[in-house]
């Protein structure tokens, strides 16, 4: 029952705007010039004081990308995007990379505590958070400061923004980057190789477990501005590794771009759990504004008996277009996909997975829960496919939709291949709207309605709400209260 | 009848090892009852008996009328006589219970170079033995085992048993889940089946059901091993005084 | 017509072509069936047989699986074979005509030929959507088949069979069956190859239940080894009617087998079962695109496939609820038993819901025969071989059993155990 309450409480504590992460923090910046072209991935690449080769790197997937076509396949529909109407790099003034943490922007500290991410080394060490995360964070186009670094470095692990990592570590960026996500790979995720401009860099070497989990804070602040950031974890033989990534976006009437693109990389019995509770701004109750989220994240299973978990807890948005994929390669690997998608107002969601059997003995595991309310589009799309020689595959699926009013729709579309007889396959999805029995039982106990719905709601998702590391767990269920906030009636 | 010699046997997917060294030797004629606690091995002895390729024997043998029986899969183990009644008997959605009879029934007597039986003959059989097994022919009009209740899943292993005529019947855990009744009914219907030149094998975890089917040696079966044998009062002392002495003992 | 787009096509494609150039003058239809036909085979020549970038067509991918379709050949003989059940009355089209038939009482029957000729048919020469390839072939090249009007009230007692039976060549064949309010019959509809040549076959059936209508309509497709099968079904389902459609898919090289169901009626209900029996190295592909339109509507999906040898499955299905449909209730499964590392199977089942009052769902599985099962059956002497038939069997006759007509029943399995014995 104690947890009941405090989801009650949680619930209760919603601000009337609702978007609590709306507020724009103003601060001087850096822009390059409105456009895509050459000259500004040569600026980005300058402005990171990269080598020859990754500006090579960056043109040669822009000019793939000017061949390509805008995919249409997912469901959702939004106005053509201009994509020379859209700032590609936008910096905190005078930041072109993280600093240490006396040197940022006082401005900048209060936004990050705003948000509650904690970024004072100090203050987590005096207790003043419970449990040790370290953190980069990445503002518009910039990390503008990574924590716990020298406590990591001791322990062997690599954190630090990509851009530093082109720098520090060309060897492993060169081995790695596009090695699981080839630039060519889609139309974003190309776009991406182009004009990522941060995002986070974790090496894990062989046998360690990373001391703390390691957390991305993503927010755009500045207007018309695309956040194009780029991740890439590897855990070498033996390593772990729990990462989790958040992402907020100030109210604005205008829809922002994200496209980013996430690499994982995991050996022989290595293992990553990535977490995301991702809360973009969403748009207003008519539907303006709102970030358009297209995310290329995939991870490789390379060595034999590697595992790769991916949860992610998907309130924000006004589009959401993501896909987390495993690769299963190595033998005895295994994937696993956890989500809770959640579309409110005018969302629209098309997510889903895809787990590719190719080693043998692997396994996949998916749990997705939809959730759909008032005028929103809701998709669970996945792809199961059982390689010719992948001997003894089995997938679990399920995927459930919950509807909430009878203006949303939630939509399920699964691909299963299967190629080899000792797979075994299972899938199994139902939609449906909240129990009226369920409802009435919590109601009569004096509940009102909208509390007895994030009640049922948080019952429906427990599957994968623990699935999370605590931290995020908590926040996560506060979310999805949040983001329901207004369905009925 | 059967005689298993020093049998090592392990899980064939990780490995484990269930069977340590096993000895024992059963006689035609004879009801045999293997007891122990949870986890000793005994429906895995069992599962090996009648063949299940999920175990691996790496050491020893199972002798059967004087031959080894491992390179042999269940149906060929089936057809020279030795039957399983399972414990969980599976439900088969689709086979329908007579036509899986009959089947069995003919497999049995082509095994033994007999004629396949008429479709009278067939059914008078199964009539006859269903009635003293009381079991409703409406069951049997179902696919197999699906949708019975424990209590007609062993009735119906008991009439299957009945019908196959085997020489070497194993018993695995048939009383759990029975009233008293319904074990009564499957007592009497593997009594009636004794016979000079049939053995009998009673996997249990109770005196209860040897109450009923009256041993002529009891085996304590322990981590893999026979740790220790007797007649019926052994299964009175341990009713009594439960495993921990004998274990004790034999540690 | 640019040169460049005749440039583009494919052979099998030409041939289509070509075909319809040959046989100008010579199809039935007055001007407005043939304007018709004329669009719908620009309108296929423009959009080319469809590819795997078409959704719709996303794991058959016609275009490169159809290599190459023989000429029409009308002149083939070919005869009439034994009914599916003794009592049936039968409905013969030979080589892709409608034969002379017995009046079946209270029943309209008219050669769907007569349709094309006073142009009635005209309206319904329509492909579905931009995608619908079998429409466009078959709005183009139909030949010839029977329309069917079970009057309101009257019950037909005997199964009626529609039997197609062809060799070599094209046939195209079109049955509109019309079930009056309150009417209750049975059909079976049969596609049978008597030479085993290639033939390249499609066929449209239109089934309308108006209200209270009870229908069991069954689809037995035993085309030949080297043969095409484009088949469409087209169902409006009207208040309280409730249809029993079953489709059993046991023959043919490249099959496409469509299933386009609208419930429109409140209280309908509709069962669908399937059966895939796949052999050799064939392409089969049952595409389910099934609107529940209104409220209070019922269904349920049902489909057993068993891949042999090298062949490959697809099944796509979809539930799509219209907003304000509430309460509607459907269920969907697709059961895949996948026996052989050659085969493939590919499942798309696939949920569309807008509206919230509903419980919908579908399941999947593709896997091997389950080891307990055949470990239980051999532990009571069945030889492996004959375990695992048994099991196959029981697989595909759990679903034959739901339609309870005990002489159907029979005769379904022992068209299901006739090609086990051959293939397993």
């Amino acid at each position: 029952m104690a947890a009941v309450q405090e989801t009650i409480d949680q619930v209760r504590q919603i601000d009337v705007d609702q978007y609590k992460y709306g507020f724009e923090t103003v601060i001087e910046v850096d822009k390059a010039p409105k456009g895509l072209s050459e000259d500004i991935i040569r600026f980005i690449s300058a402005k990171k004081r990269e080598p020859e080769w990754m500006l090579e790197w960056r043109l040669d997937a822009y000019r793939r990308w000017l061949t390509m076509e805008e995919p249409t396949w997912a469901r959702v529909a939004y106005p053509k995007i201009d994509f020379n109407d859209v700032y590609y790099y936008a910096a905190p003034k005078n930041i072109t990379g993280p600093v240490s943490l006396d040197e940022v922007d006082p401005e900048l500290l209060r936004t990050y505590e705003k948000l509650g991410i904690p970024l004072r080394e100090q203050e987590i060490l005096a207790g003043v958070q419970t449990s040790k995360v370290a953190v980069d964070a990445v503002f518009d186009s910039v990390s503008v400061v990574t924590t716990f670094k020298e406590e990591l470095k001791k322990a062997g692990v690599i954190f630090m923004s990509i851009s530093e990592a082109i720098r520090e570590h060309p060897e492993l960026i060169k081995q790695y980057l596009g090695s699981v996500v080839p630039t060519t790979d889609n139309y974003y995720a190309t776009l991406n190789a182009a004009v990522f401009t941060d995002g986070s860099f974790v090496f894990i070497p062989k046998g360690v477990r990373c001391p703390m989990e390691l957390s991305t804070y993503f927010r755009i602040n500045e207007k018309n501005t695309g956040q194009f950031e780029r991740t890439l974890i590897i855990a070498e033989e033996g390593a772990y590794v729990s990462y989790l990534e958040g992402c907020t976006a100030p109210q604005r009437d205008e829809n922002q771009l994200h496209a980013a693109v996430v690499e994982l990389v995991a050996m022989d019995d290595a293992e990553i759990k990535y977490s995301t509770v991702q809360n973009w701004y969403p748009g207003d109750a008519q539907g303006k504004g709102g970030i358009y989220n297209f995310v290329t994240k995939r991870g490789d299973c390379r060595g034999h008996r590697s595992k790769i978990s991916w949860t992610q807890v998907e309130t924000g948005s006004a589009i959401t277009w993501k896909y987390p994929s495993c690769i299963l390669r190595g033998d005895e690997s295994r994937g696993e996909f956890y989500s809770i998608a959640v579309s409110n107002g005018h969302q629209q969601i098309d997510s889903g997975t895809k787990m590719i059997h190719l080693g043998k003995n692997t396994s996949s595991r998916i749990i997705s829960k939809g959730i759909s309310a008032g005028v929103s589009q809701n998709t669970y799309r996945g792809q199961v496919s059982i390689n010719r020689r992948a001997e003894n595959a089995r997938n679990f699926t399920n995927c459930d939709s919950l509807l909430i009013g009878d203006k949303c729709g939630a939509h399920t579309v699964p691909y299963i291949e299967v190629k080899n007889s000792s797979a075994q396959v299972e899938h199994e999805a139902t939609t449906s709207k909240i129990s009226d029995d369920h409802k009435f039982y919590v109601m009569q106990r004096g509940i009102p309605e909208e509390e007895a719905i994030a009640l049922i709601v948080n019952g429906f998702v427990k599957d994968v709400i623990q699935q999370l590391p605590m931290e995020f767990a908590v926040e996560a269920q506060k979310l999805i209260g949040i983001s329901l906030e207004g369905s009925v009636g | 009848m059967l005689e298993i010699k020093n049998l090592h046997a392990r899980i064939a997917e990780d490995g484990t090892e269930i069977i340590r060294g096993l000895n024992l030797t059963v006689k035609a004629g004879e009801v045999a009852a293997i007891m122990g606690p949870n986890g000793s091995g005994k429906s895995t002895l069992s599962y090996i008996l009648s063949g299940r390729a999920d175990y691996e024997v790496t050491e020893g043998d199972i002798l059967y009328n004087g031959e080894s029986i491992l390179e042999l899969d269940p149906a060929e183990r089936a057809s020279k006589g030795i039957f399983l009644a399972f414990q969980y008997p599976v439900e088969i959605p689709g086979v329908a219970t007579m036509q899986f009879l009959k089947i069995a029934m003919n497999e049995q007597r082509k095994a033994r170079g007999e004629d396949e039986l008429t479709t009278p003959d067939f059914m008078r059989r199964v009539k006859e033995a269903a009635a003293k097994l009381k079991i409703d022919p409406a069951m049997l009009r179902r696919p197999l085992n699906v949708g019975f209740s424990g209590g007609e899943k062993k009735r119906a292993e008991i009439l299957q048993m009945a019908l196959l005529e085997p020489q070497l019947c194993i018993l695995d855990e048939t009383d759990s889940g029975l009233d008293i009744d319904a074990l009564k009914i499957v007592a009497d219907g593997v009594n009636a089946l004794k016979t000079p030149d049939r053995a009998v094998i009673v996997i249990t975890h109770y005196q209860r059901l040897l109450e009923y089917i009256v041993p002529d040696t009891v085996h304590v079966l322990y981590k893999g091993q026979v740790i220790r044998s007797g007649d019926k009062d052994l299964a009175l002392e341990l009713e009594a005084n439960g495993y921990a002495d004998i274990i004790g003992e034999a540690a | 017509m640019n040169i460049q787009t005749i440039n583009r096509l494919t052979p099998a494609e030409t041939a289509l072509v070509e075909a319809y150039t040959a046989q100008v003058g010579e199809l039935p239809g007055d001007g407005a069936v043939i304007g018709t036909r004329d669009r719908l085979l620009d309108d296929l020549k423009k959009s080319g047989l469809p590819t795997r970038r078409v959704e719709a067509w996303h794991y058959t991918d016609l275009k490169s699986l159809l290599r190459n379709v023989p000429a029409a050949a009308p002149t083939v003989s070919v005869d009439a074979i034994a009914p599916l059940v003794g009592d049936a009355q039968l409905l013969s089209v030979l080589q892709g005509t409608a034969s002379e038939f017995v009046a079946i009482d209270g029943v309209e029957i008219a050669p769907f030929a007569a349709a094309l000729s006073d142009g009635s048919a005209a309206a319904g020469l329509v492909a579905l959507d931009k995608d619908d390839a079998i429409g466009k072939i078959n709005g183009s090249f139909v030949r010839d088949g029977y329309s069917i009007n079970v009057p309101a009230g009257t019950s037909v007692d005997a199964p009626i069979e529609i039997q197609a039976v062809h060799g070599a060549g094209q046939v195209h064949t079109r049955f509109p069956v019309t079930f009056g309010a309150g009417s209750n019959a049975t059909i079976i509809e049969r596609h049978q190859s008597a030479t085993g040549e290639a033939a390249f076959v499609s066929t449209i059936s239109e089934l309308v239940l108006e209200e209270g209508a009870e229908a069991v309509f069954i689809i037995l497709q035993q085309q030949g080894a080297d043969d095409t099968h484009l088949g469409q079904v087209r169902v409006k389902l009207g208040r309280n009617a409730k249809l029993k459609l079953f489709v059993v898919n046991v023959g043919g090289k490249l099959v496409r087998q469509e299933l386009r169901i609208d419930v429109e009626g409140e209280g309908s209900e509709l069962t669908l079962r399937g059966v895939n029996l796949l052999g050799q190295e064939t392409h089969t592909d049952v595409t389910l695109v099934l609107g529940h339109n209104v409220p209070h509507t019922n269904s349920t999906e049902t489909f057993r496939n068993v891949v042999f040898d090298r062949a490959k499955g697809v099944f796509q299905g979809m539930i799509r609820v219209a907003p304000d449909a509430q309460k509607t209730d459907a269920k969907m499964a697709c059961n895949t038993l996948l026996l052989t590392d050659d085969g493939e199977f590919a499942v798309k089942p696939e949920l569309e819901i807008f509206a919230d009052d509903v419980i919908c769902g579908h399941g999947a599985t593709v896997a091997d025969i389950d080891k307990n099962h055949l470990y239980y059956l051999e532990s009571r002497g069945i030889p492996e071989r004959k375990a695992r038939a048994m099991l196959v069997n029981a697989f595909v006759a759990e679903i034959v059993e739901e339609l309870e007509d005990e002489k159907l029943v029979e005769a379904l399995e022992g068209v299901i155990s006739a090609w086990l014995e051959k293939h397993a």
